[in-house]
């Protein structure tokens, strides 16, 4: 078997910058479409924009949730981006509520209205979405943002990064043994981002 | 922290950088590619290509531009300028861009603002909003303020801060906010307009026209001045004047929250 890297077309988004910064930090990719690929690969990306709603409905009772459950069962490097990461866990309030492909415990929710944030002596009323550069801890890093909904993780164990938008500290990436997920976007971080993804490369146990 | 965004503009004529982009390194000025590379390694936030092409020759150019500078850059890509209809902004998206700014076409048919947040996500939808401010009548408590298009060559009849308001309404992520009569001036950002919109609208504002120094970046940037959660700024870049990374060092040395340079650590 190959040990290419495969990065999921769930129709959840472009991929292709994904798949640049993949390339850019040495791995060879193929995007695949069909279930049985990803489930007999070895090392999976899954990136995913947008909302959780009925398309992702299809994809986590369908046959592509399926060889996505596979792969992480069976112990192979797993990468979920954005919604990706997201769709890891048991479901989100998205759009009335929709499940996910519940590999670890723990509901995405969305940030509650009506935030601020202190600035020196004045307080500043924060946006929805989290848009934008924000630092994780502990290393102090900066990536780009963007979400509405994030991951309040059942196990603080399964937290490897966090970062806090105005009252609320969130998981900003995530790993329990060979899956990772990261809310932050590796491919719009520029080197921060392909440190990560290199991190990832090297770091899962293959 | 959420850090304030610094977001060097790049205007391409006929697929070439108009004006050019003059700092060290650069072999060739008008290239819109090695423009933008050079600005992703100084550490922008995010890089903004505007087509100011008139022709349709010149948008298909454009196209090509955007195909070719995406997959050179680690950060986020935002493109605009002249785009009409729907299939435009699929075009533009495909090619890389992970966010298009439209200006008149949300003017003339605003539904195609829900239409498109509806498709691509919010998130993907910059609605760029070119502002005059109108000649104060006395019993006026604010000063007014018109949506112009078409360059500011044409009155709409909008007022800026309703039309932002809808705007958001209908779903445009974020608001690219230009003051026509600072476009160009060098003598700073129209700080009342912005302010009141970044205070009154729920998505993010990128303040844009008329940054000469990195003073201005400050001041369109701090809270009780122009309070923007992005600066968006062309000539100050492109002369060499100062870089990102000095721009950066400045207002973080002046209290604004900035993601720090790069430091330069292969990856």
């Amino acid at each position: 078997m190959a040990r290419e890297l495969t990065l999921v077309d769930a129709g959840l988004g472009n991929l292709a910058s994904v798949e640049r910064a993949l390339i850019q930090v040495g791995s060879a990719t193929q995007i695949t479409d069909d279930p049985d690929k990803v489930a007999t690969s070895r090392i999976v990306v899954f990136p995913g924009q947008g909302a959780f709603g009925k398309h992702t409905d299809q994809l986590v009772s369908g046959a592509m949730g399926e060889a996505l459950r596979m792969v992480i069962q069976r112990g192979d490097p797993f990468l979920g981006i954005c919604l990706g990461m997201q769709l890891l866990f048991e479901g989100s309030e998205e759009g009335g509520g929709h499940r996910g492909l519940g590999v670890l415990s723990g509901k995405c929710r969305r940030f509650p209205d009506e935030m601020t944030a202190a600035e020196g002596d004045r307080v500043r009323k924060l946006k929805i979405p989290h848009m934008g550069w924000n630092e994780v801890q502990p290393s102090g890093e900066h990536y780009y943002f963007v979400h509405s909904y994030y991951v309040d993780a059942g196990k603080s164990d399964d937290v490897m990064w966090s970062t806090t938008y105005g009252d609320v500290t969130f998981a900003a990436a995530v790993r329990r043994e060979n899956i990772f997920g990261c809310q932050f976007h590796p491919e719009k971080s520029q080197q921060a981002g392909l440190r990560f993804l290199r991190a990832f490369l090297l770091g899962s146990r293959q | 922290m959420l850090k304030r965004r610094i977001i060097p503009c790049l205007d391409v004529k006929n697929g070439r950088v108009v004006k050019g982009v003059h700092f060290k390194g650069l072999r060739d000025a008008g290239d819109p590619i090695e423009a933008a590379r050079a600005y992703d390694q100084q550490g922008a936030d995010e890089i903004c290509l505007l087509d100011i092409t008139a022709t349709t020759e010149g948008r298909e150019n454009f196209v090509d531009v955007v195909r070719s500078v995406a997959p050179q850059i680690f950060c986020p890509l935002t493109v605009g300028g002249g785009i009409r209809r729907e299939d435009d902004v699929r075009r533009l998206l495909n090619a890389g861009a992970d966010k298009v700014a439209i200006n008149s076409a949300a003017v003339t048919s605003p539904l195609l603002i829900k239409r498109l947040a509806t498709r691509y996500g919010s998130q993907a939808i910059v609605v760029a909003v070119d502002v005059k401010r109108m000649p104060a009548l006395p019993r006026d408590e604010e000063p007014l303020y018109e949506v112009v298009i078409h360059g500011g060559s044409r009155s709409t009849g909008l007022d800026a801060m309703r039309w932002c308001e809808q705007v958001a309404e209908l779903g445009a992520g974020e608001i690219l906010l230009t003051s026509m009569d600072k476009d160009g001036t060098h003598d700073g950002y129209d700080l009342w307009i912005t302010r009141e919109i970044a205070r009154r609208v729920p998505v993010p504002i990128i303040a844009s026209g008329g940054v000469g120094s990195l003073e201005h970046l400050r001041q369109g940037l701090a809270l009780g001045e122009g309070e923007a959660d992005a600066a968006l700024a062309a000539s100050i870049f492109h002369f060499g004047l100062f870089t990102i990374s000095q721009a950066k060092q400045y207002l973080h040395d002046h209290g604004i929250p900035v993601r720090p340079p790069e430091h330069r650590r292969a990856a």
